[in-house]
């Protein structure tokens, strides 16, 4: 029975993206000049488990470009090669390469072949650059055509039996053995164990691949429980052609498991593979790094095997194989792939985590198995699961409801007074806590921490300095600050424009920061934080600064209704305008005006705003602030008229009776009201509604001030009803827009009660106050 | 005229196949709209008010954590007397992705119907819009006016759903 692959599609693709990802932001934190050897680990893990997976699941073109940065990379790590700036700039692009590759195998784009084959020969060029290169062919494409061009290659298939020890079905060993197997060519799941057994059980496998049961056989022994598996070969399968190390089937190549182990594993080579595992780089995965140079001069006198690539490539070449039989030493080098056996774990340890997305590859049960692998190694990293988004929806809807119910609940026994029994009201009390926790808890599962948007920057400000010439550093702080996933998702476009907005404009090129006593070195700082309710994102830079007379000038030669009164806040905002721009000349990172309004739009439509800072020769500073999550607001309820609305409370400064000399007019049509010196203009709400209201004179009833992006109001309501938690429904979803309303929720009598958009409100009592002015 | 009851449905099958439909009442006129447009029929409660809304829109309710417009067909129509008794009845519908309910006096009953019994509506020459009307059906000495309520509810002139300029 084979496994359908492409349902594990989307883990791939998923997966890929964060190796991708952890690639690109290692690369751009490497020193060039004297790289760390565990970072440049990491990058070759990373790219190692692309190609893994890519083989896997039979996206040759992936795997393909992937060996030859594998290669690359593999070179530098064993300091064959010196890190230069430019294979850092290779490798990024061919990691944008991987991504659009990714990208298309989605069904999104394309990739041209021939800017696959660019990359490929700008990556092979770079290797072939090598000092060492003497030994060093270009590297080919995959190992499989080595095999070939190495003489006559054969497929076998094999079936493979196991049962695996519980210490290493637990590590990940398992996972890594179908991968390793994966890459040896087609492996098939006949049987595995139980979805809830993590990987304990029996296992069935099939496998069609080119190698030598002896490639494998003592990886399965590895894992498998003290001799429990079976090898056997079909040789009903049809060799392809004839074959050059025919001599392993003919002989010892069908031996008994035990046997073949025996053979393969010479006394000494154990001394050669502790050396790997005992610095405890946690490559030991990949192969003994001390083996390159045994490798490189061992007398095997076979063309190709100068790369050493064969090590990484795990498909053996049978290359090793000939060595293995002329001297059993070599073998142990050439063992493509050394599973860190059981016993070894403290070793294994640092590779669980890394390995434990991997394992997503072989089989459905991840999330289990991952946190399982990371609890045997006493938490060594965060664990997680994944699940699908609709899936938290509908518990976030769920709780939602229940939150709902339980307010009504609330409701009647508040109505029920002193009539309602203790333990009910009691039990109510302890409801409502518990509700208010459970979906505390529940919001969180869509939480993010906000690196996720922030680590594309460094790239974004690498790339673009370079293009413009400017020398720009990026600061980060408060990568963990936490935000609704569907905000991460669409915050990070607008941040984008901001950065690239910071770089154009504000950061002057190093000629000019010099001439301004400034170091020539700009800086950008990134930071998120938590203030009140809101999530702060702030974008600042030491450039410039926002040149107040020039968007003066502007705006009047656009006939903007502009004064030299205006607040430096005020017209730092019109920058926001569409098609607004004071750059001399555009470019192709920005100054076509288009972009800062539709950043200002999309952090509205999220319910945030965006405000300026500016010094002129000091830098500008941009203040995005967001609210932590859109499913639900702290509201208060007022009543106007017969109905009842929801006042966002971020945005609620106070609210008071107001006293009859404190509300004037405004050519009879405004109305201001003072406060504390201030003078508000007021909203009427009954009257932006038409409804009827209780009172007919507006000292009667309450004015709630508020304060939507600066602008302030007093809304001028009936009575204040009470404080809720609210979740936000969607008005729009079966109506439309409603000018002043942001949304819905359902109250606890069920009742539908409509949210105030207080933006649009503060809009309207400054449009009325211009009509009077 | 040939018999139109169950007789008629055997022999839609060299028609057409014959559909469902919903029939209400809207003052003395009687209406009928695909049932599978309907998803539920409830009583009528007060709905929370939209303000600046068309008089036909009565506001918004909540069917079941789901914010849904109520829009009165008597008053859109200009139909009976607008009052809300104990039978006044929600026809919920489902239309396009959207839940939207319409006030109506009562529900009869579920008819079939096969094309060829509805009769295409005589042309009024522009004094009446009969761009979502299907067409007439008759039924005994009913006439039913067979109404296109996925054309009417989506229409502009609903207002309940953006114009693509939003």
């Amino acid at each position: 029975m084979a496994i359908d692959l492409s349902q594990f599609y989307q883990v791939f693709f998923d997966e890929s993206a964060e190796h991708l990802a952890a690639m690109e932001a290692l690369l751009l934190d490497l020193d060039v000049e004297n790289p760390d050897p565990e970072q440049l680990n990491a990058i070759f893990r990373a790219a190692h488990s692309i190609k893994g997976s890519a083989g896997t699941f039979g996206f040759t073109d992936l795997a393909e470009t992937t060996h030859i940065l594998e290669n690359l990379l593999d070179r530098i790590r064993k300091q064959e090669l010196g890190l230069r700036a430019d294979m850092v700039d290779a490798f990024l692009e061919t990691g944008d390469l991987l991504r659009e590759m990714l990208e298309a195998h989605q069904g999104r784009g394309v990739v041209a072949p021939s800017t696959v084959e660019a990359v490929c020969a700008r990556l092979r060029q770079l290797s072939a650059d090598a000092p060492v290169a003497a030994a060093a062919p270009v590297a080919p494409v995959n190992v499989v055509t080595e095999v070939a061009v190495d003489g006559d290659k054969i497929r076998h298939l094999f079936d493979i039996e196991f049962v695996p020890t519980a210490a290493s079905a637990n590590g990940g060993g398992v996972a890594n053995l179908l991968d390793e197997l994966g890459l040896l060519g087609e492996l098939e799941i006949i049987s595995q164990p139980e979805a809830g057994a993590g990987d304990v059980g029996f296992w069935q496998l099939r496998l069609s691949t080119p190698a030598a049961q002896d490639a494998f056989a003592e990886q399965i022994d590895f894992v498998a429980d003290n001799g429990a598996w079976r090898v056997f070969e079909h040789l009903a399968s049809s060799p392809e052609v004839a074959q050059a190390f025919g001599l392993f089937d003919d002989a010892p190549g069908g031996p008994a498991p035990d046997e073949g182990y025996g053979f393969f594993a010479p006394l000494d080579e154990p001394s050669v593979r502790q050396e790997p595992l005992a610095d405890g780089e946690g490559y030991g995965f990949f192969e003994p790094l001390p083996a390159v140079q045994p490798t490189e001069e061992a007398p095997i006198g076979t063309p190709d095997d100068g790369e050493g690539y064969g090590f990484f490539a795990p498909l053996p070449v049978p290359v090793p194989a000939t060595a293995c039989v002329e001297e059993g030493d070599g073998f142990g080098f050439f063992e493509p792939v050394l599973l860190p056996p059981a016993p070894v774990v403290p070793v294994a340890v640092p590779d669980v985590p890394q390995e434990a997305p991997s394992l997503a590859v072989a089989e459905p049960l991840v999330p289990h198995r991952a946190a399982k692998a990371n609890s045997a190694t006493a938490g060594a990293a965060d664990s997680s699961i994944r699940v699908s988004i609709e899936k938290v929806d509908q518990l976030i809807n769920l709780v939602g409801e229940l939150v709902i119910t339980q307010a009504m609940l609330q409701q009647t026994v508040e109505q029920m007074q002193a009539s309602a029994p203790e333990r009910l009201v009691s039990g109510l009390t302890q409801l409502e806590r518990n509700t208010r926790d459970l979906q505390e808890s529940v919001m969180s599962i869509r939480m993010l921490p906000i690196s996720f948007v922030f680590s594309r920057f460094p790239r974004v400000v690498r790339d673009l300095s370079g293009k413009l010439g400017k020398q720009v550093e990026l600061k980060t702080s408060g990568e963990t600050t936490e935000l609704d996933k569907g905000l991460i998702e669409r915050i990070a476009d607008p941040l984008t424009h901001l950065i690239r907005n910071s770089l154009d404009h504000g950061i002057e090129l190093p000629e000019a920061r010099l001439a301004a006593g400034k170091s020539p070195f700009g800086t950008i700082t990134l930071k998120a934080y938590h203030q009140g309710g809101n999530i702060v994102i702030e974008v600042g830079d030491d450039g410039a600064g926002l040149p107040r007379q020039k968007i003066l000038a502007k705006a009047r030669e656009r006939g903007l209704p502009v004064s030299e009164q205006m607040t430096d806040q005020e017209v730092f905002s019109l920058i926001f305008e569409a098609g607004f721009s004071t750059a001399e000349q555009v470019t192709d990172v920005s100054g076509r005006g288009v972009g800062m309004d539709v950043v200002r739009r999309n952090i509205q439509a999220m319910g945030g705003r965006v405000e300026i800072e500016s010094m002129l020769g000091v830098g500008t500073r941009m203040t995005v602030r967001l609210p932590l999550t859109l499913a639900i607001l702290d509201g208060m309820s007022v009543a106007v008229g017969n109905q009842t609305y929801i006042l966002p409370l971020s945005y609620v400064i106070e609210s008071l009776q107001p006293l009859p000399g404190e509300i004037k007019t405004l050519s009879n049509q405004a109305r201001v009201v003072q406060v504390r010196g201030e003078y508000l203009p007021v909203v009427v709400l009954h009257e932006v509604f038409n409804l009827k209201s209780a009172w007919t004179d507006l000292t009667q009833g309450i004015m709630v001030v508020i304060d939507a992006d600066g602008a302030k109001a007093a809304l001028f309501v009936d009575a204040l009803v009470g404080q809720h938690q609210v979740v936000i429904k969607s008005l729009e979803a079966n109506y439309r827009r409603v000018l002043g309303i942001s949304g819905a929720t359902i109250m606890g009598d069920g009742h539908v009660a409509l949210i105030l958009d207080v933006s649009a409100i503060a809009g309207m009592a400054k449009s009325n106050m211009q009509r009077a002015g | 005229m040939e018999t139109m009851t169950h007789g008629s449905v055997a022999k839609g099958e060299e028609e057409l196949v014959a559909s469902e439909y919903l029939t209400f009442t809207l003052g003395s006129e009687e209406y009928a709209i695909d049932i599978l447009k309907v998803q539920e029929i409830r009583g009528y409660e007060q709905p929370t008010l939209i303000a600046n809304a068309p008089a036909f829109i009565k506001g918004v309710i909540n069917l079941r954590g789901i914010i849904v417009p109520v829009v009165d067909l008597r008053i859109k129509f200009n139909l009976g007397k607008i009052d809300y008794t104990p039978f006044t009845v929600v026809v919920i519908l489902n239309i396009a992705g959207r839940v939207i309910g319409a006030v109506v006096d009562s529900v009869s009953d579920v008819i079939s119907l096969t094309p060829a019994q509805i009769r295409p509506a005589p042309d009024f020459s522009g004094s009446f819009d009969t761009k979502y009307i299907l067409g007439l059906a008759a039924q005994d000495s009913r006439m039913m006016i067979v109404t296109d309520i996925e054309r009417l509810m989506t229409s502009a002139d609903m207002e309940l759903i953006d114009s693509a300029t939003e």
